[in-house]
């Protein structure tokens, strides 16, 4: 059968406008008489704040500055509301934002942001997630600092690692990474000739962002459009709203096309990163090399903000044991707030970290038992017919084990 | 306020511009040639590459006072038209492009190589695009693509 995509190489259908320099990208789209905007953010990891731009709205050329008080909802998030668009009274990390100045130039902005007066009345910040997690810590946000904590348990875990013949007990450390997409955050916001409040941004989810406006500004969904462009990467880092809606609310109150741009480093500041997470591991294994059990406690540090942090860290808890099969199972792991930039998405989503702790634990195993790491692994690989510690049956197409004898030879 | 003669893919500018602007504002706020990406703003990403006086250099770390009499070429300038360059050909045919925000810049680096060399190795490819960041990837399409477009330029595989 003659197919006309299967099987052919099929060019990108964007690849031209790319390959020209013709592809827009938000920072790539200019207006007549378009208005500049720039965003104040905290110096400080945890602290209560207090603003004055009275002196900062005097300077010729700033259209408004943008705070707390100008935003009928303040709060968003992808799964909970707990980060503000505009801090009121506290700032948890470094990089929240505090105030939106609009002006007629970029150079206007970065003048008036130098006359808003922060007063920071500094609180202890909690950078250690084990630490954040003690009942007497300082709470970030509400009662708790633990966001989350997914368990899995299967058959009995402590009792299989007692009979084991050894057992590998170690823990592993994973640090905060960045996306580090290429083109960094910008955005257009206006209101267009159908009196429509638009954002023109490069996003993985018009749809979240346009829901976000919505309920922040607090005007129905139909009276917001957000146009995607081009987008310069993401790999998780575009999941959560930036400047979605500091765009919207000025265009919305001035009436005026408004552009936003962020530095490097002010992209680095602005968006989620990925998990940081502590991982201790305890793996059994029998005389000839089967695993028994696996016992771990996984603590993500999810930073300031929860973003994606419940999804993830059950992700990292659900892929605990790789692929390999075990029949003694006991994973703990959690999403703890601390003052860290936040934690959200970024490409493997949870699971890539712990591949990190189960597959050097096999390496340990197998240099103990003196086999061969691949032999470690073909012994206790998931087949057709094996379950999975959270209980799902293999029952077609799974060729690990043929992956493994291919690369191995 | 400072008068500049210059010469942008082939066209002839007289341009007065203020002492503190960098030579990308002036491609892209001035000529709109926003081609020319930002992604770092200090030399590391190379995303605003562009060729000055037939050598690939970084946009943002060059002042545009200091571009007079000059001849630049963005990638706006690379093709005749609407036909593509052989390197642009290369480029979409192996698959080399993904987010296209290092493409320009990539590109660029891609002619300054291959400019100097129509054969080059594998490991002469990748220092030639070493000022060049690109996340999506893993660079090894890209090396495959210069390495057509080198084919192409040298005569070893027919350009379609």
């Amino acid at each position: 059968m003659d197919l006309k995509y299967i099987g052919n190489s099929i060019n990108r259908v964007d690849a031209y406008s790319k390959v020209t320099g013709k592809a827009l990208y938000p920072q790539d789209l200019y207006y007549e008489n378009m208005a500049f905007g720039k965003t104040l953010r905290s110096e400080h990891p945890f602290a209560k704040i207090k603003i004055d731009t009275s002196e900062a709205e005097l300077i010729p050329g700033v259209l408004k500055i943008f705070t707390h008080k100008d935003i009928p909802n303040n709060e968003h998030g992808v799964l909970h509301k707990d980060q503000q668009i505009f801090c009121d009274k506290i700032v948890r990390r470094i990089g929240d934002p505090i105030a939106f100045v609009v002006a007629e130039s970029e150079k206007i902005c970065e003048v008036a942001i130098k006359k808003i007066k922060v007063e920071y009345d500094i609180l202890e910040p909690i950078f250690d997630p084990i630490e954040a997690m003690k009942d007497d810590s300082i709470k970030i946000h509400g009662n708790s600092n633990i966001l989350y904590h997914y368990k899995l348990r299967r058959g009995d875990a402590l009792k299989a690692l007692e009979d084991s013949y050894f057992v590998a007990n170690n823990t592993y450390r994973t640090h905060s990474v960045d996306q580090a997409f290429l083109q960094p955050e910008a955005g257009i916001g206006y209101v267009d000739d159908d009196n429509k409040v638009t954002v023109v941004v490069a996003t993985q989810y018009p749809h979240y962002d346009r829901e976000e406006i919505a309920y922040c500004l607090n005007i129905p969904m139909e009276s917001v459009r957000v146009l995607n462009t081009n987008v310069g990467g993401a790999f998780g880092g575009r999941e959560d709203i930036t400047l979605q809606v500091h765009l919207a609310l000025a265009a919305k109150t001035l009436n005026r096309v408004v552009k936003c741009v962020y530095s490097r480093e002010e992209s680095f500041l602005a968006h989620s990163k990925r998990h940081a997470i502590i991982m201790k591991y305890s793996t059994g294994v029998d005389k000839d090399g089967f695993l028994t059990a696996i016992k771990a406690e996984i603590i993500g540090d999810t930073g300031a903000y929860a973003s994606w942090g419940d999804n993830v860290m059950r992700k990292a808890g659900v892929h605990a044991t790789g692929p390999y099969e075990v029949k003694n199972v006991m994973i703990d792991s959690y999403a703890v707030y601390t003052n860290n930039p936040y934690a959200g998405a970024m490409r493997g989503f949870g699971a890539t970290q712990v591949a990190v702790a189960y597959e050097q634990q096999m390496d340990i195993i197998a240099s103990e038992l003196k086999i061969s790491p691949v032999e470690i692994r073909l012994k206790n690989i998931l087949r057709v017919g094996s379950y999975t510690a959270t209980g799902q049956l293999l029952n077609n197409s799974v060729p690990l084990e043929q992956c493994l004898k291919s690369i191995s030879e | 306020m400072i008068n500049l003669n210059i010469n942008v893919n082939n066209k002839d500018f007289e341009i007065s511009i203020e002492e503190d602007k960098r030579l990308i504002d002036l491609l892209r706020d001035d000529l709109k040639l926003t081609g020319v990406k930002e992604g770092c703003s200090e030399g590391e990403c190379g995303a605003c590459s562009v060729i000055l006086d037939g050598k690939l250099v970084n946009s943002c770390l060059i002042m545009a006072f200091q571009i007079n009499n000059s001849k630049i070429l963005t990638i706006e300038g690379l093709g005749q038209g609407d036909d593509l360059n052989y390197i642009q050909k290369a480029f979409i045919e192996v698959g080399a492009v993904q987010c296209g925000y290092c493409t320009p810049g990539m590109i660029l680096a891609a002619k300054a190589i291959l400019d100097a060399n129509q054969n080059p190795s594998r490991d002469e490819i990748r220092e030639g695009i070493s000022g060049n960041l690109c996340r999506c990837t893993g660079y090894e399409k890209i090396v495959d693509a210069v390495e057509l477009a080198g084919r192409y330029l040298n005569g070893s595989e027919i350009y379609r």
